[in-house]
């Protein structure tokens, strides 16, 4: 269990974390995510201990980072932004010389070493510098590093960067895995990942926390208030007024003309999206008009983050967020924006 | 802490740079060495180690900095700091351990340097109480070097700015004691004898003439402690201030 209150830094003047506490629990994977420059590696370092904080609390199973660093840190494998790997080292000898660091006993390293390469598959690269490795192997072995000694609790700074499409689902399975033995906390700018593999979410940006939830509640919570979009066929006046009489319908965004007597609608919905679709389809149905399309857009990650990210100002609770989120309509042109700067 | 020892020293001894530099401090010695012998025809001058060790030191404060440079900042460089400083080690050993691997390739080369008595003592004869001597002075001399190579290593991480700053450092060391002799600094007897108090060269000069005496050795020790103590400073320090 790892306890972080308050945590805050600044550097200088400008403010890079703000107030930040959460939990991580055992055996839990806590996604941990923001756009760049949002904080997320300044509090992945304050947790390691590497960076000190200005103010707050790291507690890593009852012993608090900053009163009794060596203790703490006997509890953690970090794998920092950059892989942490001198290059003119072999593999092994890396892992060894980084088992001593993290004081393995002498009869168990050969093991422990084979552990963990056998575990991220580098067994093969063992004997060669890893200056000469690519850069998918080099994070490979600052992965490895920080899985050596078994350590309760791993923090994973961007662990998947670098690594080719299979490369990322054998790190992103190994990740799970971790769950039996381990608390994890990981951050990603990789969204999909994020949600395969995390069980709750933190959302900061600026330094402030934006959300903490499970994934599936951050969904949920977006899933009312969403917009239908439909391709109808007929005559617009009368799709309008058809959709207009469904209860739950706010407002008809947008209606373009298509090809064919057809139009192109998004509805604006408030309530349970499932229901209100299927009130449109019958009020559709019942004017005798055709549907040729009919979707909700479907709630992500992606859109709870692109959203969060967006707020102006700071909420305290996350239905708070949620309503601004759903007021606030004209976000889609800043949505383009953030996506770029988000990936 | 011996887990970072060993790996210093596999990083010098398992690339050409323990070689190189013991190569190049053994091309010195034996230039120098050479050169005194040349010289044993003039009457006046009589052959010893010690005016060997004198010009030798001159040469090998420029060796040393070489040899310190990439201590803290390879570290920085190659984002390895991260990990030494989230390992279950503190700041203290690790400096220590660091330390100790550069004193140990500084034996190295000292122990490779004995080759010149070796040979002089098979064709002629050498005192060894003095050569003793001459022995522990430069090693108390080198490693308070050494320790102040790893401070300015601690202060970047480029490491030939280490190196360059490394030097300018060696040579405030060698010269502070000519410096505290000059006409300018003799008005001033009491800052004279401060500065002449933080000169290292005299103190060397009674090792090398066969004498060990107590203050001088305290002396070395006390300024060794004083910049790893200030290495250990210099890191914490950045810790906070950076960004």
């Amino acid at each position: 269990m790892v306890t972080i209150e308050n945590l805050t830094k600044y550097y200088g003047r400008n403010r890079a974390v703000n107030n930040l506490s959460f939990n991580i629990n055992d055996n839990e994977i806590l996604g941990f995510l923001g756009p760049n420059g949002a904080g997320k590696s300044t509090t992945m370092n304050m947790i390691a201990g590497y960076l000190p904080m200005t103010n707050g609390n790291v507690v890593i199973n009852g012993t608090d980072i900053a009163k009794d660093p060596v203790k703490a840190k006997r509890n953690i494998g970090y794998l920092p932004e950059i892989p942490p790997v001198y290059p003119d080292m072999k593999v092994d000898e890396y892992l060894f010389f980084c088992a001593g660091l993290k004081s393995v006993p002498a009869n168990q390293k050969k093991k422990e070493v084979a552990r963990v390469m056998e575990l991220l598959k580098i067994s093969d690269v063992q004997k060669r510098l890893i200056k000469n490795l690519s850069k998918g192997y080099k994070q490979r072995v600052g992965f490895a590093q920080a899985l050596i000694g078994n350590p309760k609790f791993l923090i994973l700074d961007e662990p998947t960067v670098g690594l080719d499409p299979n490369q990322v689902i054998e790190v992103r399975q190994i990740i799970s895995d971790l769950r039996k033995e381990h608390s994890v906390i990981f951050s990603s700018h990789i969204l999909s990942e994020i949600s395969a593999v995390c069980d709750r979410v933190v959302i900061i940006n600026k330094g402030d926390i934006k959300a903490i939830d499970t994934i599936d509640n951050l969904e949920k919570s977006m899933k009312d208030n969403l917009n239908l979009n439909a391709k109808i066929c007929g005559d617009r006046e009368k799709i309008v007024s058809a959709i207009k009489s469904v209860n739950g319908v706010v407002s008809i965004k947008e209606i373009e003309e298509d090809k064919n007597n057809s139009y192109n609608v998004k509805i604006e919905l408030n309530g349970d999206s499932d229901t209100i679709r299927n009130n449109v389809m019958s009020a559709l149905i019942a004017n005798n008009l055709q549907i040729l399309e009919i979707f909700t857009e479907k709630p992500n990650l992606e859109d709870v983050f692109i959203k969060l990210v967006n707020q102006p100002t700071k909420r305290t609770s996350l239905s708070d967020l949620v309503d601004e989120i759903c007021s606030d309509s004209d976000s889609s042109d800043n949505t383009n924006e953030n996506e770029t700067e988000g990936k | 802490m011996f887990s970072i020892y060993k790996k210093e020293l596999q990083s010098f001894f398992y690339t050409p740079f323990a070689y190189t530099v013991a190569a190049l401090f053994m091309f010195v010695f034996t230039y120098v060495f050479n050169n005194s012998i040349a010289d044993i025809s003039s009457s006046t001058y009589q052959f010893s180690f010690t005016n060997v060790f004198y010009s030798v030191i001159f040469y090998f404060i420029f060796l040393i900095p070489i040899m310190t440079m990439r201590t803290f900042s390879d570290e920085r460089k190659f984002g390895t700091e991260v990990l030494l400083m989230t390992s279950p080690v503190n700041i203290f050993k690790i400096v220590i351990a660091k330390f100790l691997a550069n004193v140990t390739v500084f034996v190295f080369m000292l122990v490779c340097s004995l080759l010149f008595p070796i040979v002089t003592a098979a064709n002629g004869e050498v005192i060894i109480s003095q050569l003793v001597c001459a022995y522990i002075g430069f090693f108390c001399w080198g490693i308070m070097c050494i320790a102040i190579g790893m401070l300015i290593s601690s202060f970047t991480e480029n490491s030939i700015i280490a190196a360059i700053l490394g030097e300018v450092a060696m040579l405030v060391v060698m010269f502070i004691d000519d410096f505290s002799r000059t006409d300018f600094i003799s008005q001033y007897p009491k800052l004279q004898s401060v500065l002449y108090a933080f000169s290292a060269q005299p103190k060397f000069a009674y090792f090398s003439q066969g004498l060990i005496r107590l203050s001088d050795i305290i002396f070395f020790i006390s300024a060794v402690i004083t910049f790893l103590a200030w290495t250990i400073i210099s890191i914490e320090k950045r810790r906070w201030n950076r960004g």
